[in-house]
């Protein structure tokens, strides 16, 4: 990302701190749509497609570093856990007691896989985007999210199908009870966008554009602070460039800490609303 | 990496990367269903039982404790009864050999004063029966004696009494030293 911002911060024309040197131009959305790897460049043949671009590439990490962590947690199962087994038993009774149970409760115990399978690649997606020299969510771009939210759509609806019959599932999602009828022909179409179209929209977009933003943001700072650091522009200016600089790499370090956060608590709302969704699809209205 | 794609739109969706996703999601997703979370809700559910059964297993010890320490009570209860019987037995047959010792011991002590006095009563009769030959001998001889002699005087007749009896006391002195 350094080379990115290296470069968006060389053109452009003349600043305070480089006189006649190239201006300052802030990180553009150009940085989430790195370029296709020649071999794998069928992009300009196909429609909607990219190649292979290193969000291939973080997406082959993110994976194989989940499918590491289950292999090294889960090696050796004993009923007296080793550290290793801990952190294991700690992520699937988390995602179980906070996310599962007060969502679907105890039934919903047999979609524990799917949830937990969702919080880590999730999460490791995300984690691409801090750890260094990598540095970019996998989640930052659309597509990921809309895969994901994509599966939760064809699970709630299925289970919606099966517990309460395709009838009865789809006017209990789509016709409010309790509505005087006289109202239904404007709720129903409502119900409909809110239910079928607008929630796995706002489930794949909302984790796609807090991990947009937030990757924006530190190559933001990650930049601008590059762009300032010159001493050598004189010993007043050079100190102030320095300060500055000096400013935007600690709030670069404290919005990385903040990133991390985050990162962890999109993974659970994504995890959560999918549970939510599959235990109101599996609840007779 | 080095040099960007041109402009796209932000809330673009590709066909390939989400087809790669969801491979990768789905690989995820068949470990986690078909190896890590049966496996770790076996064993959580494993340690549950174990826990329960090893609760189990202490009360059990406990209540076989408990029985046990019962049972040496009213074993012990009863060597202390036995013990104490045992001891008033030996204490009744030390005062019955005692009584009968004693009852033995008086009975040899009859027996033996009885004998004494056996012994006496045959001694005496041996002396008598000695004292009544010698006494009628002696009579004998003092009946010569006085005979004999003339007795002018009364003191004469007294003087001859005295000298037979200490010719008398002599001779039974004798006598008594030969026997």
């Amino acid at each position: 990302m350094s080379a990115d911002t290296l470069n968006l911060a060389a053109e452009g024309g003349g600043g305070l701190f480089t006189p006649g040197g190239p201006g300052f131009e802030a990180p553009s959305v150009g940085i989430f749509f790195p370029s296709p790897w020649s071999w794998g460049d069928y992009s300009e043949a196909l429609p909607y497609t990219s190649g292979i671009t290193k969000y291939v590439i973080l997406l082959l990490v993110a994976t194989s570093l989940v499918v590491f962590f289950l292999w090294w947690t889960s090696r050796k199962l004993s009923v007296v856990p080793d550290r290793r087994q801990s952190i294991l038993e700690l992520v699937v009774l988390f995602v179980r007691d906070q996310i599962s149970r007060p969502m679907i409760g105890v039934k919903g115990d047999k979609y524990l896989p799917l949830l937990v399978s969702l919080f880590l690649f999730i999460f490791a997606m995300n984690v691409m985007g801090i750890i260094p020299f990598l540095q970019l969510p996998v989640t930052s771009n659309l597509s990921y999210p809309a895969g994901l939210a994509l599966v939760i759509y064809i699970t709630f609806i299925t289970v919606g199908i099966r517990s309460q019959g395709f009838t009865h599932y789809f006017k209990g999602a789509v016709v409010p009870s309790g509505a005087p009828g006289w109202i239904l022909p404007l709720l129903v179409p409502i119900e409909i966008l809110s239910n079928f179209i607008i929630r796995p929209a706002t489930h794949a977009i909302r984790l796609f554009a807090t991990m947009f933003a937030g990757h924006l943001l530190l190559a933001t700072f990650a930049a601008g602070g590059w762009y300032m650091f010159n001493p050598a522009a004189g010993p007043l200016y050079g100190t102030i460039s320095v300060l500055f600089s000096g400013s935007a790499l600690l709030a670069f370090i404290i919005f990385t800490a903040f990133e991390l956060v985050i990162m962890f608590l999109q993974a659970f709302v994504f995890t959560l609303l999918a549970a939510l969704y599959i235990g109101q699809a599996q609840e007779a209205h | 990496m080095l040099g960007l794609a041109a402009e796209e739109n932000v809330l673009r969706i590709h066909i390939d990367e989400l087809v790669f996703g969801l491979i990768a999601f789905a690989v995820i997703f068949a470990l986690v269903y078909r190896y890590a979370v049966p496996r770790v809700t076996k064993m959580l559910d494993e340690r549950a039982d174990s826990i329960e059964g090893g609760i189990e297993r202490a009360k059990k010890a406990e209540a076989e404790a408990e029985e046990l320490r019962q049972q040496f009570k009213e074993k012990l209860e009863e060597a202390h009864r036995s013990y104490a019987a045992e001891l008033q037995k030996a204490s009744e047959q030390s005062a019955a050999i005692i009584a009968e010792a004693r009852e033995e011991a008086q009975a040899e002590a009859r027996r033996i004063i009885e004998a004494a006095h056996a012994q006496i009563e045959a001694d005496r009769q041996q002396a008598m029966e000695q004292l009544r030959a010698e006494i009628g001998a002696l009579s004998a001889e003092l009946a010569a004696r006085i005979v004999g002699e003339t007795l002018a005087d009364s003191a004469a007749q007294s003087r001859v009494i005295d000298r037979f009896l200490a010719e008398l006391e002599s001779g039974s002195t004798q006598q008594a030293e030969v026997r």
